[in-house]
């Protein structure tokens, strides 16, 4: 009998431990997918907002940027602001609307951008500048920018002793919205101005673009044939100018100037036909764009306002360390 | 309408609209959006009260002897970088015998180091700005601010302090400077030492 007690009860008890534990494996299995789904739900989320992907060296800053992003655990989506702040201002909305958490972004307008950033502030989404300063130090979470000023420094002092002190120039401005096109003609200037032998003969905006500075450079040159340098705020605009200048049978004669470190620019550079660039480093501020994003996710809030990325002169001195 | 009110006419449009309209140029239109704080007074004080007297600078000597045995410790120990990059501004100061002037440069042959360059034609950048150290990044609310602060101070230094010192020195006479210098990590082997003169005290 006590067996034939024993044995019932203790099959009573087996089987509610069984049953125990078949609940405890459904609610283990439970949480695991419930803690699954929100586990994707937390992939943080961020956007890459790119003034213009019409540029290669846009393009590297925005790919840099998704691919550290990726590399660090989040989604990366891509958004480009194709040069109109109306569209990086629909960007904004939109990705603020789908709940991105950080933004990586390369600003069209110094100033017509800041009411951007303010909104995604509003929104509690952070928001670090890549490239592209702009006019408020209230606005973005942090911005890494080159420092262009002091690398247009240097092209300047080349530019001058290139020229000796003497002869007429002109410069190809990017675009007027744009601190960087100020910041490296500043550098620029802060240098030439000083020289009394050198005169600009023409100042004109070719908006950073290749075809467009090629154009400008040609009606330029219909005015002012006799021109001895060009100086182009960016290495596009350098070989827009270069273009121009073999057409009218002048580019050996003429010396250009360029800034940002573009492979073609750098080849042009060995070859002997360009003077000189700024070389800057795209990946390097989209590798720490990306990095200060994790670490806000991470709790970090304090970052510095502006972080210079040193920029390199390139010349017929030092071309072959930059050669790939 | 009789003709002469059609001349006045013409004459008031041709007046409003010459008064509408003028033409100057980009970089100045930017400068001028800028002009409200006095760059030359800041650079003037930052000089005469902060560089003078308050800046230490390392003696370019012991400088590359520590560069030699630990750069990365030397470049934190003296350097000033802003920011991310291969190169930093140092303060130092040696003493020689100018041995060559020309119309860019001083050379000099600086005990314990040997030929050193004193920049006397392109004081430009932020070399002194940034091998003092006096100034920070977040005290100007835009880059183009901060870096007007380092075009007063190097006007000051390439257009005031330096002429007069400068043209009283000869090949043979022993000075002492204190000035900064720019290293790069990426060139520590046989640097090229270019000094941006700060002071030039003849000996």
């Amino acid at each position: 009998m006590i067996n034939g007690l024993t044995v019932p009860v203790t099959f009573n008890i087996l089987s509610n431990m069984k049953k125990s534990i078949l609940y405890l494996i459904i609610l283990l299995g439970l949480a695991a997918c419930s803690s699954g789904g929100s586990g994707s739900e937390e992939t943080k989320k961020v956007a890459v907002v790119i003034s213009t992907l019409n540029n290669p060296w846009f393009v590297v800053l925005a790919e840099s940027a998704a691919e550290n992003a990726r590399e660090l655990g989040y989604e990366a989506k891509i958004f480009d602001s194709q040069n109109n702040p109306a569209t990086e201002s629909d960007n904004f909305e939109n990705l603020i609307a789908s709940g991105f958490d950080a933004i990586l972004f390369n600003p069209t307008d110094a100033d017509g951008s800041i009411v951007n950033i303010m909104k995604a502030k509003a929104a509690e989404v952070p928001v670090f500048c890549m490239d592209r300063e702009v006019n408020a130090d209230d606005a973005a979470t942090s911005q890494i920018l080159s420092d262009n000023y002091s690398g247009c420094v240097e092209i300047g002092i080349e530019f001058v002793k290139a020229l000796d002190g003497r002869g007429k120039y002109v410069e190809l401005l990017g675009l007027v919205g744009d601190n960087n096109t100020w910041a490296r003609s500043g550098g620029f200037h802060s240098v030439v101005d000083e020289f009394p032998g050198l005169e600009m003969v023409a100042q004109q905006s070719a908006d950073f673009d290749r075809n467009r500075a090629m154009e400008v450079m040609e009606t330029i040159l219909q005015a002012q044939p006799d021109i001895d340098a060009v100086f182009c705020g960016n290495d596009a605009m350098a070989m827009g100018a270069y273009q121009a200048l073999q057409g009218a049978g002048k580019a050996d004669a003429v010396k250009v100037f360029g800034f940002d470190g573009a492979a073609d620019v750098i080849e042009k550079i060995g070859e002997g036909k360009i003077v000189a660039t700024g070389m800057q480093y795209p990946k390097v501020m989209a590798r720490t764009a990306a990095e200060y994003a994790h670490e806000y996710f991470n709790g970090r809030r304090e970052f510095p306002q502006r972080v210079p990325v040193e920029v390199e002169l390139v010349d017929a001195g030092n071309v072959d360390q930059y050669q790939e | 309408m009789k003709p002469y009110q059609y001349g006045l006419l013409f004459l008031a449009f041709l007046l409003l609209g010459y008064n509408s309209v003028y033409f100057e140029k980009l970089s100045d239109r930017q400068a001028g959006a800028e002009a409200d704080f006095d760059y030359g007074a800041y650079a003037d004080s930052l000089y005469y009260q902060g560089m003078l007297q308050e800046v230490a600078a390392v003696e370019l000597a012991t400088l590359l002897a520590d560069i030699r045995n630990d750069a990365d410790a030397a470049f934190k120990n003296y350097g000033n970088r802003l920011g991310i990059g291969n190169s930093a501004y140092f303060m130092v100061k040696g003493s020689g015998v100018i041995t060559g002037i020309t119309e860019d440069a001083i050379r000099l042959q600086a005990a314990g180091v040997g030929d050193v360059g004193i920049n006397t034609r392109y004081i430009f950048g932020n070399a002194l700005r940034d091998a003092s150290g006096l100034v920070k990044l977040t005290d100007f609310k835009t880059n183009a601010e901060f870096n007007r602060v380092s075009e007063a101070l190097n006007a000051l230094v390439r257009t005031k302090v330096m002429p007069p010192l400068i043209d009283a020195l000869e090949t043979g006479d022993s000075i002492a400077v204190v000035g900064a210098v720019k290293l790069s990590k990426k060139a520590l082997d046989d640097p090229a030492l270019m000094i941006t003169p700060a002071q030039i005290i003849p000996q």
